[in-house]
């Protein structure tokens, strides 16, 4: 698959700072592929982001080291046009209200409006945007009366509408209640299907086990692990680390551990209720 | 299916109300014009600008014709109380002139009077003329016709932005206050117990604004704020159609009020 994002040896520092918030970074995006970001508070997901965006150094300062390319072309070459291409909801909904618009839908057509799109596209693009976001109901609500959950949404919406080919996500759901929490996977899901390069920030881990196609941990700036998700997930050692794992993945490795054969780890709910039942009927026929 | 595009257009029936905000900008100025012509024109034997009193009249009727009346007089109210305090205090203690009238330790003399009733009046014109603007004209009008005007994107931006803040940090103040109140800060009584209150919330107003200031920038970058090329604009600006007629009279009442007024000192 071809590689959107490549990271080469981007060691960066922000302003005043000693300490590198991301060190020896070597990675490629691939297109298409959905990426979970996890790791602890202040692990440098963040920075992370806002690299590959270019707002580190961009809008941040402070020192870079290696380089950034996005479809080739350094992250500090770009101007406004990289938000034609890289769509970026941020981790604190407050501060994604644009200001000057006085109901949810302005606010979602905002962008559009930027962009120099025509009335009626927009008003299709940010209708559909809505439907799907399940905010239609919010449409002519001011944006700085909703609850956070709904200013998540909005946020997200605002950015989907504009339909970038990659879209890095910074903890969507950090306001919103399970079912808030499905429903922004499920969108995001729909997203994948539509072949959008995904970077997701997300601490809850069973539901990048269930989405996600690869991991990224990041340990105190330095990506410390990173592939394919069941590879990840499934690596019992980073529960030391202070990585949280999947429910399921803890709960076959101790049954590994107690000798119930089970053939790999599970990641997901579905796949450790698939080996549970294979194993016990081998098991069975073993018997 | 909703028509948003339709429901975000201002359409005002009133002719007056739905000037272009640019012509009601002129009127704006020709109105403070006449105010200071108004106001070198001296009646009475100490030479008080009195006709200032009556020209208020004309913010009355304006706001009436565009029937913003009611949602006027609470903010006419307001200058008004200004206006009176001003007024009051300038009369007693402004010296000078000759001494006119006293009671106990109170003095009113004629310069004290003079500028008292000038600045008072003044001050009620042209605030009150502001709040016809105001109360006629919605943020977005304003936005979109400085940009229009061929202002900067960014500037227009920081205008609307600020307008929208100012709104929204009234609101934020409530809540801080509620707040500290809930910490046993008093916020209630006298006022120096109330300024002890209010300085100590102003830091997470201000704190937070500045903070979430720097964020917004990225989300403005984010929606392609700096992208080259024009910009769609879903709100559209209408004309009421007596942007002419109302140009021409107020500019030609006042070229009228400037004549007479040299005609005054002619004669
Ligand atoms: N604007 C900044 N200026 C200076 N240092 C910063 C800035 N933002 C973050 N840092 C530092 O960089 C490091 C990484 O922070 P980052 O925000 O990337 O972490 P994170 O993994 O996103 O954490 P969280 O889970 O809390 O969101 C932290 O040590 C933090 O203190
Ligand atoms: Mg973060």
């Amino acid at each position: 698959m071809a590689v959107v994002i490549e990271c080469k040896d981007v060691t960066y520092y922000y302003p005043l700072t000693e300490k590198p918030a991301v060190e020896d970074l070597n990675l490629k995006i691939e297109s298409g592929k959905f990426y979970g970001v996890v790791g602890e508070n202040g692990a440098g997901k963040t920075t992370f982001c806002a690299l590959l965006r270019g707002f580190a150094p961009g809008f941040y300062k402070g020192e870079l080291k290696g380089e950034v390319l996005v479809e080739g072309k350094k992250t500090i070459e770009y101007g406004g046009e990289l938000s034609a291409k890289i769509g970026y909801v941020f981790q604190n909904p407050f501060t994604q209200i644009s200001g000057v618009k006085d109901t949810v839908f302005e606010e979602v057509a905002y962008g559009l409006e930027n962009f120099g799109v025509p009335v009626e596209e927009i008003e299709r693009r940010v209708i559909e945007v809505m439907k799907m976001t399940d905010i239609e109901a919010l449409a002519e609500k001011n944006p700085f009366d909703l609850s956070g959950g709904q200013m998540q949404r909005v946020a997200l919406a605002s950015v989907i509408v504009l339909e970038p080919d990659i879209l890095i996500i910074d903890e969507p759901t950090s306001q919103l209640d399970p079912e808030g929490t499905e429903s922004v996977f499920r969108i995001i899901k729909a997203l994948k299907d539509r072949k959008k390069t995904i970077i997701l920030v997300e601490h809850k881990i069973d539901l990048i086990a269930e989405y996600a196609d690869e991991v990224l941990v990041f340990e105190k700036g330095h990506l410390i692990k990173s592939g394919d998700k069941e590879k990840i997930l499934s690596d019992i050692s980073l529960l030391d680390r202070g990585v949280s794992l999947p429910q399921v993945a803890i709960l076959g490795a101790k049954l590994k551990e107690k000798g119930f054969p089970l053939r790999k780890i599970p990641v997901t709910e579905d796949q450790a209720v698939r080996m549970i039942r294979e194993s016990l009927k081998e098991g069975k026929q073993d018997a | 299916m909703e028509n948003y595009i339709e429901k975000i257009q201002i359409r005002k029936s009133n002719k007056l109300a739905g000037l272009y905000p640019s012509t009601k900008a002129l009127i704006v100025l020709m109105y403070a014009v006449c105010t200071f012509i108004v106001n070198t024109i001296e009646v009475t034997d100490i030479g008080l600008p009195l006709f200032l009193i009556p020209q208020f009249l004309v913010i009355l009727i304006l706001c009436k014709a565009s029937g913003v009346l009611g949602r006027c007089i609470k903010a006419l109210n307001t200058v008004a109380v200004v206006a009176l305090i001003i007024l009051l205090v300038q009369t007693f203690l402004v010296p000078g002139g000759d001494l006119i009238w006293r009671f106990g330790i109170l003095r009113i003399y004629e310069r004290g009077l003079r500028t008292a009733v000038s600045l008072s009046f003044l001050i009620m014109n042209i605030a009150g003329i502001f709040v016809w603007l105001f109360q006629t004209t919605e943020n977005k009008e304003i936005s979109r016709a400085l940009e229009d005007s061929g202002m900067n994107y960014k500037a227009a931006y920081v205008f609307t932005s600020t307008l929208q803040m100012i709104e929204i940090l009234g609101r934020n103040s409530k809540t801080i206050m509620n707040a500290q109140k809930a910490r046993g800060v008093e916020t209630e009584g006298n006022l120096i117990v109330r300024a002890k209150a209010f300085f100590p919330s102003l830091v997470p107003l201000i704190l937070g604004a500045v903070i979430s200031s720097e964020e917004r920038v990225l989300t403005l970058e984010a929606r392609g704020f700096t992208m080259q090329g024009p910009k769609t604009h879903l709100f559209e600006l209408k004309k009421s159609g007596w942007e002419g007629k109302a140009a021409a009279a107020s500019v030609l009442i006042t070229v009228l009020l400037l004549a007479g007024r040299i005609m005054l000192w002619l004669l």
